[in-house]
């Protein structure tokens, strides 16, 4: 019992922000889940709804862990652990499995497989901060930065090659808003977003300019598919611009869930009342995972979808608050990193769920149906708590 | 330490994060807004246009009743065995839930012991199209095999589950309890096209609401049940179904009644009706009665006819060739759309027309030797040996030729044409059914537009016995002989006593037809044309001779107590290279108080009027007047 007094000690120092709004939006989670598969049943024998709340006990396990693991010990194998996830994602692609046209899991047993892009969410941000933080660095030239940028090029190119564009999408943010906290010019930065505009620009002239030209398509979509750029990312963007130039089809997700959003109105159709959930207007493949918001939205209306994103706010406020108050910059880097990944997350799914962007299958954080991202989520939120329980400076260093 | 230098710089960096992203999520709240509260309303339209359908459900229809209640054309339910395919999906393709569904008629159809009359085909379409709406099984099932489904749990074999989505349906199916009766008056019903309700919309709901399905109704296709067909069709009501993303009905929403059609009530008497038929029956023809005070028509049949039952559950295509190819052509009305030489019946439009002349008067008196030669053309008398001198009542009643060839020439051809269309003739009459046709009243504009030649003396011979061209509808020999029975009123006949245009309404059908002995509508007068007292007394006195007197034409119709006027006629044909002559005869009684015209024509008759038309003539008065039946119904053939 007495030994495990100062680790209780430190939890009780743990931002406790934080802690209630993952706990609160974890448990709209299992709830809307339950909603959102309410209508047909679950084909597993285990309800998806259950299974996300084992999901979610695990993560708080994982969570725990994570805080009372010092996390400058977990820098220390930064390394080790980026090598390993970058193995991962060369495994997946040679034994992966193959889900909606995307080789994304590892199988394990049975159904139980894990996500190794997921993973590397967190390794790169370990291994970036590391990187980052190098005492006697100058951040100041091209050359070191463009070193830290191929630290994170690797793992894209990787996750690009499953192919999975939402995820690949998800580094760069978070590592070039990394490097800006950490001092990098925004000139610099700047340059590198107009780059990767100009790169957007080339795929995106590539994908529709032949056919609108009425040139031969082939070239260009050789040279598409080897960087992962699919049909079916064409008829994404095709649908979202136009959803109902193939009502069935591509723009069906976004109409529908947009209708189910609005169909909510101020106050919502009410729990285990949402029509178009209910009557599979809007689709049971994708209600409990991708489009989880959409049902909230639908049931709670305007009142339950700000409050989740009043949570989200919290959570990424009280990330980025701990951040601002970490003894080093590692802490600091770590923090800024867990707060830019979730904050990605949460935009570009509610985005998409509301019509402003493409469907991109990136999950929102503790909401979605999922166990690979809500371990790495409570994991990520567990390394913030990490740093927060060891901001005063003469904390001597430990393992645990 | 770096982090000691670098302290204040990531401080506002992370700051200008923070507010990037607080910005970020205020802008998401915006959009939020925009779709939750600004534009609620629209996509709350969107999910009801995408998830409500609208299904038209038909009214009872109305009933058609003879005028004294009685119940020509009725409803009667119609039980079926229902499947609502929503209990019975399958999940993946639909093809699995067609198969399924077509297992359970499989299943139903052997514990039922009933033959399987849903093709996989039709099970498809309705899987395919008509996915919330229940499918039908079997119509009409008889009270055995409804009793065997009521009793029986059906299961799958080996199953103990009974299987769900199984229902009785009751439908509506149009029935004419007496058959073939009055079977062009009422028509028959046939399947509607939904086209017809395309346009019309759900009242109660968003105006532009329009049917997405629509459950099975009829319409009339012929007779009073085409021509009446909106007051009888009553307005239809609905139903708001949920459907689910695939279309497979979640639950009812709401529903608005049909508003059931309204009865008919008809001139029609059924016995005087059923008199008419069993007359005609075995011959080709058709009879008019009605009531010369009012026009009411109160008989008209036509022979051969066919029973409208065949057509309401659906007739086959070969029962529907073998009505169109019949040679007696029983779908058409033959007493208001056959077209027929009226014979010496126009006698009495010619008598009337030279009466009101000026200068001929009921002494007015021919010669007739048998013969009446017009340039070197012989018109002959049907009385080889001739008549003698005749006086016009005379005539009437010998139904002298050549005294109405003398006539006619003497008075012109303008003057009988113009009584002839006064009365009616060579017009429809307006009688309230379809397929009236008009006939031929022809004139010299006539001629010269169709035959290009002049109008001729011989014409005018023709015409005076109501032959050559000249064409006549049954119906319209009964407008002219009530005409000369009132004192010269035309009246348009009628057949619809409830509802009218002018009192649509007004006393429901029913209630009126108990009260319609004593209440005596009044009738719709196209034209009094005000005779002479001395032209009618003429005329009728000439058809009264017609019956009583001993050599009258027409004596095979004498009553017993009652005093008939009337008229008979045989008018010539040829048809196939053969001679052929239909048999006429007009009348009326009692002559002093009319309350019955009745009117018989009878094609390919085996003799003329006076035999074959008169006896028959008298056997509906009888049953018109309420008279006990005389046995007698033809006799020896005495010429016309």
């Amino acid at each position: 019992m007495r030994a495990w007094a100062p680790h209780v000690r430190k939890l009780g120092r743990m931002n406790w922000a934080l802690t209630v709004s993952a706990l609160a939006l974890t448990v709209a989670g299992v709830l809307f889940i339950f909603s959102a598969t309410y209508a047909h049943g679950s084909r597993n024998e285990l309800p998806m709804h259950e299974r996300q709340l084992y999901f979610a006990l695990a993560g708080l396990v994982v969570y725990v862990a994570f805080t009372l693991i010092d996390y400058r010990a977990l820098l220390r194998y930064a390394g080790v652990i980026y090598m390993f996830a970058v193995f991962l994602l060369a495994l997946v692609l040679l034994v992966g499995t193959v889900r909606y046209g995307a080789q994304r899991w590892i199988r394990i047993a049975g159904p139980i497989g894990v996500q190794p892009s997921e993973f590397a969410k967190l390794a790169v941000m370990l291994f970036l901060a590391r990187s980052l933080a190098l005492p006697g660095e100058a951040l100041q030239g091209w050359r070191p930065l463009l070193k830290r940028l191929a630290v994170v090029v690797l793992p894209v190119a990787l996750v690009l090659k499953q192919p999975d564009m939402g995820t690949a999408a998800i580094f760069l943010p978070m590592a070039g808003l990394m490097m800006f906290v950490e001092g990098v010019r925004w000139q610099k930065l700047a340059t590198l977003v107009v780059l990767l505009c100009l790169g957007s620009g080339l795929v995106l002239g590539a994908l529709f300019l032949p056919e609108k030209l009425d040139v031969a398509q082939a070239p260009a979509q050789r040279a598409l598919g080897w960087i992962g750029v699919r049909d079916y990312h064409r008829n994404r963007i095709l649908g979202f611009v136009d959803p109902n130039r193939d009502p069935r089809g591509t723009g069906w997700n976004k109409i529908q869930s947009q209708i189910a959003i609005g169909s909510g109105g101020a106050v919502g159709k009410g729990w285990l009342q949402g029509t178009q959930n209910l009557l599979g207007y809007l689709p049971r493949s994708v209600a409990p995972t991708d489009f989880i918001y959409s049902v909230i939205a639908e049931e709670k209306g305007f009142v339950g979808s700000v409050a989740v994103l009043s949570l989200f706010a919290l959570l990424v406020g009280s990330a980025l608050w701990t951040a601002m108050k970490a003894r080093d910059a590692t802490g600091r880097l770590l923090c800024t990193g867990v707060a830019t990944m979730l904050f990605f997350h949460v935009w570009v799914n509610v985005s998409m769920t509301i019509g402003l962007m493409p469907v991109t299958g990136l999950p929102l954080p503790l909401l979605s149906y999922g166990g690979s991202f809500m371990l790495v989520a409570w994991a990520a939120l567990g390394m913030v708590q990490s740093v927060h329980i060891r901001l005063k400076r003469d904390e001597a260093f430990q393992i645990v | 330490m770096a982090s000691n230098e670098s302290k204040s710089a990531p401080v506002w960096r992370l700051s200008l994060v923070l507010a990037l992203m607080t910005g970020a999520f205020l802008f998401l709240a915006g959009a939020l807004w925009r779709i939750q509260i600004r534009d609620a309303a629209a996509y709350q339209g969107d999910f009801n246009r995408q998830s409500a359908r609208r299904v038209r459900l038909p009214a009872r229809r109305g009933r058609i009743l003879d005028r004294r209640g009685r119940r020509l054309a009725d409803n009667r339910p119609s039980y079926g065995v229902a499947i609502y395919v929503e209990e019975l999906r399958q999940p993946g393709r639909i093809e699995r839930t067609v198969e399924h569904v077509s297992e359970v008629v499989d299943r139903l159809a052997e514990a039922l012991g009933l033959e399987r009359e849903l093709s996989e085909q039709a099970v498809r379409d309705h899987v395919v199209r008509q996915r919330p709406l229940p499918l039908l099984a079997w119509r009409d099932l008889d009270e055995a095999a409804l009793a065997r489904f009521v009793e029986s749990h059906v299961k799958f074999p080996g199953g103990k589950e009974r299987i769900p989505g199984l229902d009785v349906t009751v439908e509506s199916v149009r029935v004419y309890p007496y058959g073939a009766l009055a079977a062009h008056v009422l028509g028959y019903v046939g399947r509607a096209d939904p086209e017809r309700w395309r346009g019309e919309s759900d009242a109660d709901a968003e105006s532009d609401a329009t049917y997405d399905f629509y459950k099975p109704a009829v319409e009339g296709r012929s007779g009073m049940e085409r021509a009446m067909d909106r007051t009888l069709q009553g307005e239809g009501g609905g139903y708001l179904l949920q459907v689910d993303a695939l279309g497979f009905k979640h639950e009812e929403l709401g529903r608005r009644e049909p508003v059931a059609g309204r009865d008919l009530l008809l001139a029609l008497d059924a016995d005087i009706q059923a008199a008419a038929e069993q007359t005609l029956d075995g011959h080709i023809g058709a009879v008019v009665a009605l009531d010369p005070r009012n026009g009411d028509v109160v008989a008209l049949a036509s022979t051969p006819a066919y029973d409208p039952n065949a057509f309401s559950v659906g007739m086959s295509h070969r029962d529907w060739a073998r009505l169109n190819r019949d040679p007696g052509r029983p779908l058409v009305h033959r007493a208001i759309g056959g077209v027929y030489a009226p014979g010496s019946l126009f006698k009495l439009v010619v008598a009337i027309a030279a009466l009101e002349n000026p200068g001929i008067g009921p002494a007015q008196t021919y010669d007739c030797s048998g013969v009446f030669t017009v340039g070197n053309h012989p018109f002959r008398c049907w009385r080889r040996q001739g008549h003698g001198p005749l006086a016009m009542r005379k005539a009437i009643e010998q139904s002298c030729n050549v005294y109405f060839y003398e006539l006619g020439i003497a008075i012109g051809h303008e003057r009988i044409v113009r009584m002839a269309d006064a009365l009616g003739i060579g017009r429809r009459t307006g009688i309230e059914l379809g397929g009236e046709t008009r006939g031929l009243l022809p004139d010299a504009a006539w001629k010269r537009r169709v035959m290009n030649d002049a109008w001729r003396a011989g014409d005018t011979c023709n015409l005076s016995i109501g032959q050559g061209a000249l064409g006549v509808t049954p119906l319209q020999m009964a407008v002219m002989t009530a005409a000369i029975a009132n004192g010269g009123r035309v009246y348009r006949p009628r057949l619809v006593l409830s509802p009218r245009p002018d009192n649509p309404r007004g006393q429901s059908a029913e209630d009126l037809a108990f009260s319609s002995d004593r209440v005596f509508m009044k009738g719709d007068l196209i034209a009094d044309l005000g005779w002479a007292p001395a032209t009618l007394e003429t005329v009728q006195g000439g058809m009264l001779d017609v019956v009583h007197a001993a050599a009258g034409t027409g004596s095979r119709a004498k009553l017993d107590g009652v005093r008939m006027a009337g008229k008979t006629g045989t008018a010539q044909y040829r048809r196939d290279g053969e001679d052929r002559r239909f048999a006429w005869m007009t009348g009326y009684a009692p002559f002093d108080q009319p309350r019955y015209v009745v009117v018989i024509v009878i094609e390919d008759a085996p003799g003329g009027g006076g035999l074959v038309a008169a006896p028959r003539l008298k056997h509906i008065m009888e049953t018109a007047l309420g008279m006990p039946l005389s046995s007698e119904r033809t006799g020896r053939d005495t010429g016309s």
